[in-house]
């Protein structure tokens, strides 16, 4: 479980509770404090500003809802500003803790608002233009770095020899001269000039200055004799190190994935689309339009939509005790694309697993050349998708393709294989289309199964094999009766992530469907391609995101079960 | 399993296990080594049947005293010996006999000689030829007129006229490498290269440094809170990356990044995975070190940089490797905030996806696209196997 530690109490710079700072000599300046005091009523005060803008209702993207998460961002903000500078004022202890969070965060928002402004972010981008313009020098750069390292290396192992500092300072010269290369060559004149432009502007002025008053806040709040006068406790000190360590990973976090999260749990609730105007809020419709079905029987074979309810569409017919039954869904594609996937689940995870325990099981051996077969079973998976499926294109092609070839001199050789009709069309055909992306799936992730296999070999006690040794089992007996059973745990894991794995597919069907997407007659739809269609195509963003959540239902469910398992067995989720 | 045997069935056995695992391997590379031979193939010599994993050019001869310089060698059908094309324009006449029976004989016009008779062929009067066939006249008639190849024979002797229908190349083993140049320079791989290398170093840049803070944070730092913390950070692991999508792509349409490198790197910094995985070495670091340090009135930040980082070296190479294979491979991100229609911020995948589309020319330099983006991956997978198929394996089965 997580490790607990205890600190060294002289270690931090606050002192312990309880004993003040010799008076006198580590006294604070007074003004100091009244100038944060000063800086927290403005943050007040521009908190109340905030409120009263966002009460007032935006014109924006979702007004009710984004007005309420602003005007609750403002309400807390006042409390901690408000609160900082009471606290200040009476030497409270956990207001410089207050203080520190509050101002930290101002400084951070303020810093990135001017990067902003002066379009910081998008000259990164920019920045490819350069690299593709001055590339040489950008290869010299490389290099003297590698260079720096690898003498670095050197330096290690032989300490002391002076020759190793000045092959350490040659690679920063190279990499320096690379470096002014670069900027000559890159020529960024031009970007420099709209800096320049920008910084003058007043709003960057102005951000410039908040971030400039949160650093120095920030900073005189941190000091050590600060820390002493509001008697910080270990704890409290520890708390601020902590978020301070994980501030710019929690801050991503924050804005990259939990508010777009959470953003996007709320559009699935709207019919927000970005054509039109309307972005009404429509409960939970989205996904009653996603999972709607109606069955119905029918007097006759070759009904359709009219014996369905109104907006319902045909997905499938069937022939059930005699009778005759239509079934419709409201989003037909949808449940295509669910159906589509759970063939393909079917089909493609026994492919990514079974070759593996195999195989795994022979490497697992110790036999010579192991390392080398899991080296090369392994190239797939890290190949790159896109790569890999325009290959196999190439391979399905109907004319020329190798494995129709293959297949007709197979025909050739052995009586029982059929050859294919001329030139059969492999990714254009709607029965074998969806068999192609599997068999180019199962291709790409086997090997990679095939190495987590290896790690739940090594959990295997040899004592089990030795003893069938001397019991003189055969081989077929030992894999049967130690190796699978053994390796339970890890099928179970093998087969959730790459289920996960394949209710995704989207990559491998995006270049090889044709001739769009999901096609045939939707013979390839999944449903992550459905959703780009539904949000990209036809920019119905509410909706697509209601169909991200149900697919992260499903896929959740998947995560679930192994969650359970490993919740129920000695070994934990991760936490070790 | 049953290595250590000894005896005719166990050496069976052995040459049986290392045939499956020769079998699959060559089910793995093949479609690789297709891959290279297409890169280095001509367009024409791509689709041809039967596939041929050999990339061939055609042969050329020069032979000053017969005046023709990189001729293209040939094969004619039902003639023996190579010839060499040295022009492919010359008038041809099909002629046929007039009595109905063999070939078309394709020969120069003037070689028949024109006479007054007329012959009725499908209802249409024909004029007769005379024509040498073998040392003997052959009545005929003319079917078309039309041009063709003049071949010379290589070895020396008399010149024929052929259509080109009926000459196929000569072709011999010739690799063209060039292929990688042009799609480089033509088909915008090459600033599809340099946006992918910027993305990708971004991305393992920004995954290193917010991961190791926070690594250190979890691991070290006490403070309240953080196990729960921790657990969040675990449980965000499970989220697909489709949920995210359409917001994520919102947001970047508020900040103004669409259409730009940056939409692929910042976001793409802050990894769970790799907070998770700096954690779990970190633990693993006896505290001795740190607190030597400690008593030394070191910072933590001192002590992270001095003491942790240059421990923690193999973590971070595992690191730098998965996020290079991520930020290099991805697809579906790109697809998404980058507008294909400009290519001066595509990326590998995408440029590559655009390239070898549903409406693709040029085959061979969609593959010479394809190596090159495959390549650095594979490379890298090789150099760094021992992190990579380590921690691959221990990743999820802690």
């Amino acid at each position: 479980m997580l490790t607990t530690e205890t600190e060294t109490p002289s270690s931090d710079p606050p002192a312990p509770a309880g004993r003040r700072a010799a008076r006198g000599d580590h006294r604070v300046d007074p003004r100091g404090y009244a100038l944060m005091i000063a800086w927290h009523l403005v943050g007040a005060g521009a908190a109340v500003v905030m409120f009263l803008l966002a009460s007032r209702g935006g014109d924006d993207e979702l007004p009710g809802t984004m007005s309420i998460f602003l005007r609750i961002f403002a309400l807390a903000s006042f409390v901690a500003h408000a609160y900082a500078a009471f606290g200040i004022a009476k030497r409270q202890r956990g207001a410089r803790v207050v203080s520190l969070v509050v101002s930290y965060l101002v400084f951070v928002v303020a810093t990135v608002a001017v990067l902003h402004q002066l379009g910081a972010f998008t000259a990164i981008g920019k920045l490819g233009e350069g690299l593709s313009k001055a590339f040489v020098p950008f290869l010299v750069v490389a290099i003297g770095l590698i260079w720096v390292l690898v003498a670095g290396q050197i330096a290690t192992s032989r300490p002391g020899s002076p020759a190793i500092g000045v092959l350490r300072r040659a690679g920063w010269a190279l990499a320096a001269i690379g470096g002014i290369a670069f900027v000559v060559v890159s020529d960024p004149s031009g970007m420099l000039s709209a800096l320049v432009d920008r910084v003058t502007q007043p709003i960057t002025i102005g951000t410039l200055l908040i971030a400039a008053a949160a650093l120095a806040a920030t900073l005189f709040m941190w000091r050590r004799d600060v820390a002493r006068e509001f008697e910080t406790t270990a704890a409290q000190q520890q708390v601020l190190t902590g978020l301070a360590f994980l501030s710019p990973n929690l801050l991503g976090f924050l804005f990259f994935f939990a508010g777009p999260l959470l953003f996007s749990l709320v559009v699935s609730f709207y019919d927000w689309k970005t054509t039109g105007t309307g972005r009404s809020f429509v409960g939970i419709d989205n996904y009653v339009e996603a999972l709607s079905l109606d069955v119905s029987s029918a007097p006759a074979a070759n009904a359709g939509v009219e014996v369905l309810k109104p907006n319902y569409q045909v997905l499938a017919h069937l022939d059930w005790f005699g009778q005759h039954w239509v079934v419709g869904a409201r989003d037909v594609t949808f449940w295509l694309s669910l159906r589509n996937i759970v063939i393909f689940l079917v089909l493609a995870v026994p492919l990514a697993v079974l070759p593996a325990l195999v195989l795994s099981s022979i490497l697992a051996s110790q036999l010579r050349g192991m390392k080398v077969f899991r080296a090369v079973y392994f190239i797939p998976s890290v190949a790159g998708v896109i790569g890999v499926a325009i290959i196999w294109g190439q391979l399905f092609q109907s004319t020329v393709g190798w494995i129709n070839y293959l297949i007709r001199r197979a025909g050739e050789i052995l009586p029982f294989v059929e050859p294919p009709a001329e030139g059969h069309a492999w990714l254009s055909s709607s029965s074998t289309a969806l068999l192609a992306m599997v068999i180019v799936f199962g291709w790409m992730s086997f090997g990679f199964n095939t190495v987590l296999y290896l790690a739940g070999h090594q959990s295997i006690p040899k004592e089990l094999y030795e003893a069938a040794e001397i019991d003189g089992a055969r081989t077929w007996r030992i894999f049967r009766r130690i190796t699978v059973p053994q390796l339970r745990n890890t099928t179970f894991y093998v087969l959730i992530t790459t289920s996960i794995l394949a209710l995704q597919l989207f990559d491998i069907v995006w270049i090889l469907s044709t001739p769009q997407p999901g096609g045939p007659d939707n013979a390839t739809m999944t449903p992550v391609i459905a959703l780009y269609n539904e949000a990209f195509k036809d920019n119905n963003r509410g909706y697509a995101s209601a169909l991200a959540w149900v697919l992260f239902a499903i896929i959740f469910g998947f995560t679930f079960a192994q969650f359970r398992r490993d919740a129920g067995s000695s070994t934990s989720a991760g936490v070790s | 399993v049953s290595v250590r045997r000894k005896g005719p069935k166990a050496t069976a056995i052995r040459v049986l296990t290392y045939a499956v695992l020769l079998a699959v391997g060559v089910i793995v590379m093949f479609p690789f080594v297709v891959a290279v031979s297409t890169s280095l193939k001509r367009n024409s010599d791509i689709f041809t049947y039967p596939p041929s994993l050999v990339p061939r050019t055609e042969r050329t001869v020069t032979d000053a005293d017969r005046g023709f310089e990189n001729a293209t060698v040939y094969n004619l059908a039902g003639r023996d010996g190579a010839y060499a094309l040295v022009d492919d324009d010359v008038p041809i006449g099909e002629f046929r006999r007039v009595d109905g029976t063999g070939d078309v004989i394709a020969v120069a016009p003037d070689l028949a000689t024109e006479t007054d008779a007329t012959v009725v062929v499908d209802g249409d009067d024909e004029t007769v030829y005379l024509l040498a066939i073998d040392g003997e006249e052959v009545e005929v008639y003319r079917q078309r007129l039309t041009v063709g190849g003049l071949f010379e024979p290589i070895d020396g002797g008399e010149p024929v006229v052929e259509l080109v229908n009926n000459a196929t190349a000569d072709k011999t083993l010739g690799p063209r490498f060039e292929n990688f140049g042009q799609v480089i320079s033509e088909k915008n791989v090459g600033r599809s290269l340099t946006n992918t290398m910027l993305v990708t170093i971004g991305v393992v840049v920004g995954q290193i440094v917010t991961s190791v803070l926070g690594g250190y944070a979890f691991a070290r730092i006490d403070f309240r809170g953080r196990d729960k913390l921790f657990l969040i950070y675990l449980g965000s692991v499970m989220i697909p990356f489709v949920v995210l999508i359409i917001p994520l792509f919102q947001l970047m349409l508020q900040l103004g990044w669409t259409d730009n490198l940056v939409a692929l790197i910042i976001p793409f910094t802050f990894t769970a995975y790799g907070t998770f995985l700096m954690r779990q070495f970190f633990l693993g670091i006896p505290k001795e070190l740190e607190e030597a340090a400690l008593i030394d009135g070191a910072g933590r930040f001192k002590i992270l940089w001095r003491v942790m980082v240059p421990l923690a070296r193999p973590a971070i190479a595992t690191l730098a490797t998965f996020g290079f294979l991520y930020a290099w491979n991805s697809f579906f991100w790109p697809l998404v905030i980058i507008n294909s229609g400009n290519p001066d911020n595509g990326v590998l995948p995408l440029t590559l996806a655009t390239l070898g589309g549903r409406s693709s020319t040029d085959t061979n330099l969609v593959f010479a696209g394809a190596v090159l983006a495959m390549a650095p991956p594979i490379l890298v997978f090789l150099f760094a196997q021992r992190y990579f198929v380590e921690n691959s394996a221990s990743s999820g089965l802690k």
